[in-house]
């Protein structure tokens, strides 16, 4: 679906943003593209997306290379849901997802109906103008104009931004609801969870350039000590010890009278991009 | 394409009429009629000075019934105390006096003038008469061409910017980007509501004071000059907007476009200040072109349409520019 070799692009003379990327997106792959502010992410997708023009190195989507790539046709094959919930503040939520799908062919669009109640928008603010929405809601109706037109790709900006549990959790269920159909979702995020429940694989960018890329459980698990820690009661005494995991095999090696709970030592996510690029995320 | 540009202009139809966009010109057009009517016009009516007339004897035989006369040489002195424009002619003693407070230099010899011509019998001067338009119908046409000028350079211009700077704030320009539209349309649809309510509103204001038989003969020719200045002046009110960080920053540079396009153009066009250099300001062409169509004589050279359709060319490139600059912008 993505192809992207040796991609660099600079907004002056001295103000490199990406120095070489290299990364393939298959199809229906949720892909993870993780960094911090500043890291190149933006540029990235705006180079994808077509809003920057003047990169080097070459970028293909859909089979085609990007500078013939950006026609009308291709706009109608994507959905983007940007960081920030761009929206007519006086139109309300029907009447932004009625003028912003006016642009693709009547066959392509979905109900608007139908997507706003896989996005459980409060069904009394459907008239109401966007300008008396909460963030949760502006985001839900930013993510609708983003599926309204049934897009191949998608590219997510940080999509659980400003939700409740509730809401991110529900929109991950719909990001992988959009998977199941096919769709090819190029994440941008900050948020680890998301990436790691989330993403087929994950690709670290700091300082314009791509750091480690392979799936959430590959990183973590090269990078694992295979260290468990067991929490138990032995003869009234609250314990914890450390092993490692082969020693597991044959049971637990010592002796107890209750299991409390066990911990593998895995590194999570974040573990692994602060070791990747030597910073964290925010 | 056109379907496209539907959405879009619809969308800037609402837009507008939730800026309040055509309730402020509606309100544009009632004051502007109110004030021709009533107060320019007669405004322009009314007499320059007053002239006294004290004469005893009747010595004057031929005073114009603009003249008002006295009973005493003191009535005439107190009448002036209050009427300092006033002129007092003092005819007791056979030739006539003039009595008046020093102004300027000029104004005092007009005065002079102006006060003794009223003594003289009607008909006296025997002054060629040019064109056909009778004063009134004159100063209608030049108070309107003037007003359609500010409000197409100065209420449209803003009315533009208040209305884009809101979807600068939105962000939405930017989501436009990713939408299968070909951009152009975006700027072209802006250009087409403005173009039309400016037209919609020259039709209206021509009609209502300069009157509706007058407006047939002129009215093609207003409307070509109108949609030119339009077209330049939402142009030039798209790249400010989208290149100005607020509002605020848009009405100082406003401020500065007003002072040094519309003075100059204003002064050189109605009245006797000379500005050699005039020529060179491309705004006088256009309000002279639509003076000349308010008074039926269109006198623009090819020359002058060239040059209305380069700039609107090159403002057009402009905008896509910096529209695009706009859309690359992050949140």
């Amino acid at each position: 679906m993505i192809e992207v070799k040796d991609l660099t692009f600079s907004y002056g003379k001295d103000k490199q943003a990406l120095h070489g990327l290299d990364f393939t997106v298959e199809d229906g792959e949720i892909f993870g593209f993780l960094g911090p502010n500043g890291s190149g992410k933006s540029t990235t997708q705006k180079i994808l997306t077509g809003i920057l023009k003047g990169h080097g190195g070459k970028a293909s989507l859909f089979g085609q290379d990007i500078s013939a790539a950006h026609t009308q046709k291709f706009f109608q094959k994507i959905g983007v849901l940007f960081e920030f919930p761009y929206l007519y503040a006086n139109l309300s939520a029907v009447d932004n997802l009625k003028y912003f799908s006016s642009f693709y062919p009547k066959e392509q669009i979905r109900s608007i109906e139908e997507v706003l109640n896989e996005l459980e928008f409060k069904q009394d603010f459907l008239k109401k103008p966007v300008s008396s929405y909460s963030k949760g809601m502006r985001q839900r109706i930013s993510m609708a104009r983003a599926l309204i037109s049934n897009p191949k790709l998608l590219f997510l900006d940080e999509p659980t931004s400003g939700l409740d549990p509730s809401g991110a959790v529900l929109f991950r269920k719909i990001i992988e609801k959009e998977r199941k159909k096919g769709t090819t979702v190029f994440l941008t995020t900050h948020n680890m969870l998301d990436a790691d429940l989330l993403c087929d694989r994950v690709a670290f960018i700091a300082d314009g350039e791509i750091k480690a890329l392979d799936t959430p459980k590959h990183l973590k698990e090269r990078n694992s000590n295979r260290r468990i820690v067991i929490d138990y009661l032995y003869q009234g005494r609250r314990e914890e010890k450390t092993i490692e995991a082969p020693e597991l095999e044959i049971g637990i090696p010592f002796a107890h009278d209750e299991i409390i709970s066990i911990h593998s030592q895995e590194p999570t996510l974040e573990d692994m991009f602060i070791k990747y690029t030597g910073r964290g995320l925010s | 394409m056109w379907k496209n540009l539907c959405s879009l202009f619809k969308k800037d139809c609402r837009m507008m009429v939730s800026g309040k966009f055509f309730l402020m010109s509606s309100g544009f057009l009632v004051l502007y009629t109110l004030y021709v009517n009533f107060g320019y016009i007669k405004f322009m009516d009314a007499q320059l000075y007053n002239v006294y007339l004290y004469d005893p004897a009747k010595t004057q035989t031929t005073v114009s019934t603009l003249v008002q006369r006295v009973s005493s040489k003191e009535a005439l002195d107190t009448i002036l105390l209050d009427d300092t424009n006033g002129v007092g002619i003092d005819a007791s003693a056979g030739e006539p006096q003039l009595v008046f407070y020093e102004g300027t230099e000029q104004t005092d010899c007009h005065r002079i003038d102006y006060a003794l011509s009223l003594l003289q019998p009607p008909g006296n001067c025997n002054a060629e008469v040019i064109g056909s338009n009778t004063p009134e119908q004159k100063a209608r046409k030049e108070i309107t061409c003037e007003l359609l000028f500010f409000e197409i350079a100065a209420a449209g211009f803003l009315g533009i910017a208040a209305v884009l700077f809101k979807e600068k704030g939105m962000g939405v320009i930017r989501v436009h980007a990713i939408l299968p539209l070909r951009k152009n349309l975006f700027i072209l649809s802006k250009l087409a509501i403005f173009l039309l309510s400016d037209l919609v509103f020259a039709i209206l204001l021509t009609v209502l004071n300069v009157g509706l038989l007058d407006t047939a003969s002129i009215l093609p020719e207003v409307l070509i000059q109108t949609a030119l200045l339009s077209l330049i002046m939402s142009l030039a009110g798209l790249i400010c907007a989208l290149l100005l960080k607020d509002f605020r920053q848009f009405t100082s540079a406003y401020l500065l476009i007003a002072i040094f396009v519309a003075t100059p153009v204003f002064l050189s066009a109605n009245t006797a200040v000379k500005l050699d250099w005039i020529y060179f300001h491309p705004f006088y062409h256009i309000y002279m072109g639509l003076k000349n169509a308010y008074f039926g004589t269109p006198m623009n050279s090819p020359a002058y349409y060239l040059g209305c359709l380069t700039a609107i060319a090159v403002l057009f490139a402009g905008v896509q520019h910096v529209f695009c600059k706009e859309m690359r912008k992050e949140g």
